[in-house]
């Protein structure tokens, strides 16, 4: 895939991998724009090859997961060793919630979105794999890198918890 | 994939997507951002880059230099008598050393102590 073809793929997919990223980071805009921004880094300056296993959302989705895991480690690092953050580099967004995009929110996603991040991060990553971007069980599986199995029972489970969580927030 | 049961979940992120999507960054900004993080990672990248073929020219320089030999001491020619040495000389030593001649009496050997 030439560079220009890539650009206007990750260009389509775009707001998706947004989403994506956002669920990443517990809907943290500040940081989910961080990942998005490395994550594209990654694919446009061939860090991150494609190699046409899976489809390329599945592979987009992955490396933006792969980011925010690395993320969140550099992060956990730069608080327990304050000198990390010469040989790391300046710092990523620190965690907190965006306090605009929290207004802005309505009611309802606000309540959703506070019981995502209540969640344990697979049943998060799994529900928002197969509701919010309309992927199967079995790429949700690719994309968390769990075997399908554990992306069902993921799955199952967090419908679970979510409804309890949301139904708790409804009270 | 999803059950009709679950028609409440698709409808709560139907209803955050739209809301997400409203709010997303244009791609432009993000990819422009994405160049931009580019720049330190180079000049990194070229720091490093320097600091290993220093580095290497150092290692070379010390490897293809001609050893130079340090002042030499010769421990053969050098003979060192302890103050106490005498006590370990026996009556007559000279006898185990040296090569017997007939015209070496033991009479005139020296038997004192040195």
């Amino acid at each position: 895939m030439s560079p220009d073809d890539l650009r206007c793929e990750l260009e389509r997919l775009h707001a998706a991998t947004f989403g994506w990223a956002l669920s990443c980071c517990r809907w943290d805009r500040a940081a989910a724009e961080d990942v998005l921004q490395a994550s594209y880094l990654k694919l446009l300056d061939g860090r991150a090859r494609y190699d046409g296993r899976s489809s390329l959302r599945t592979f987009v989705f992955g490396v933006v997961a792969r980011t925010a895991r690395e993320t969140r480690r550099r992060a956990a690092l730069r608080r327990w060793v304050p000198l990390a953050s010469l040989l790391l580099g300046p710092g990523l967004a620190d965690g907190r919630p965006d306090p605009a995009a929290a207004v802005a929110r309505a009611d309802a996603t606000a309540r959703l979105v506070e019981a995502l991040r209540r969640l344990p991060g697979r049943q998060r990553q799994i529900l928002h794999l197969v509701f919010y971007e309309d992927l199967t069980i079995a790429e949700a599986a690719t994309v968390a890198g769990v075997a399908i199995g554990t992306a069902r029972t993921h799955y199952e489970r967090g419908k679970a918890a979510l409804r309890k969580l949301l139904e708790g927030a409804r009270e | 994939m999803i059950d009709q049961d679950d028609r409440d979940l698709r409808g709560a992120f139907e209803a955050l997507r739209r809301e997400a999507a409203a709010h997303t960054p244009p791609f432009d900004t993000t990819g422009g951002a994405a160049r931009r993080r580019l720049v330190p990672g180079a000049r990194r990248r070229t720091l490093v880059l320097a600091a290993a073929a220093v580095l290497a020219g150092v290692a070379l320089v010390l490897v293809l230099t001609p050893h130079r030999p340090g002042v030499q001491l010769g421990l053969a020619s050098v003979r060192w008598e302890s103050p106490t040495d005498f006590l370990l000389r026996l009556p007559g030593d000279e006898l185990l050393r040296l090569v017997p001649r007939l015209d070496v009496t033991p009479s005139t050997i020296n038997w004192s102590i040195p």
